[in-house]
């Protein structure tokens, strides 16, 4: 296998971890808002 | 500094000096950042230990910058951030686990309660182990005090001291996270009525505490691409 794709195969690595974390931290950033949106519901 | 007429014979010279002179100014910086990561660990220390590891920091970058091989600064703070995760997740658990009814834990535990998370203020001390009474959260103090921060601290060392099956291991234990976040975040929720209800700060307060060691997770995307070459068998 050449330099070339290894760097490509890497940089593709990179991307669908980074794509990853992205939907993780929204998994995250959607349970805070369903506890914001519970706390206004039932007067937390 | 040594020249290759001082060394002696058989050795590789400049390259043996070399690597003495880095692994020196290495430990010289971890005397540093070691002790201000336990400090740190404890929380409350925090303040003292947070200087001690910034002047070890930068005894580590003037090394690099003055040509010595010493450790990425990357593997530096990876490394000694999942130290500190585990170690202050660690103390006030157990301090919940096994040290609940000291006078301390009365007043720090149950006081944060109050504030952050109805967990360790509702029926606190109430059930038959002592500590919180929220439900579900005995079981993740043990399982993850156990298996996740014991094994991430292990796998932490290993990192800082450039082993392969640090980097491996850590990897593992970054990935755990996601389990734990998933699920403590659901019991979060789904008890929401236990933790949330009147306290000082619902729901933000708690997240604004907790989001810093959700963090680890950052390090994922590093470890998996690092050229794994740089860690030793």
């Amino acid at each position: 296998m050449s330099d070339k794709s290894v760097s490509q195969q890497d940089r593709r690595r990179k991307r669908a971890l980074i794509v990853f974390q992205v939907l993780l931290y929204s998994y995250l950033l959607g349970l805070f808002l369903v506890q914001l949106h519970m706390s206004h519901e039932r007067g937390w | 500094m040594s020249t290759l007429a001082q060394k002696p014979p058989g050795s590789f010279g400049g390259y043996d000096a070399h690597q003495d002179h880095s692994a020196q100014a290495q430990k010289r910086a971890d005397k540093w950042m070691i002790p201000g990561t336990l400090l740190m660990g404890t929380g409350i220390l925090g303040i003292i230990g947070f200087p001690l590891f910034l002047w070890g920091l930068r005894l580590q970058v003037n090394a690099a910058k003055a040509g010595l091989s010493v450790r990425p600064v990357i593997v530096t703070l990876i490394g000694y951030l999942v130290i500190i995760d585990s170690t202050l997740n660690s103390a006030g658990w157990m301090m919940d686990l096994v040290a609940n009814h000291t006078l301390i834990n009365r007043l720090i535990t149950a006081g944060w309660g109050a504030v952050f998370d109805g967990g360790y203020f509702w029926h606190y001390n109430e059930i038959w182990v002592g500590g919180t009474g929220a439900p579900g959260e005995k079981a993740w103090q043990i399982s993850l005090i156990m298996v996740v921060f014991c094994g991430r601290m292990a796998a932490g060392i290993g990192l800082l001291q450039m082993k392969r099956w640090g980097q491996q291991w850590l990897i593992v234990f970054c990935w755990m996270g996601l389990i734990v976040w998933i699920g403590y975040n659901l019991n979060m929720t789904f008890y929401g009525d236990v933790r949330y209800a009147n306290i000082t700060f619902p729901v933000w307060g708690w997240w604004i505490y907790d989001i810093f060691y959700i963090t680890p997770f950052l390090a994922i995307p590093y470890l998996h691409t690092v050229n794994r070459e740089i860690f030793s068998d």
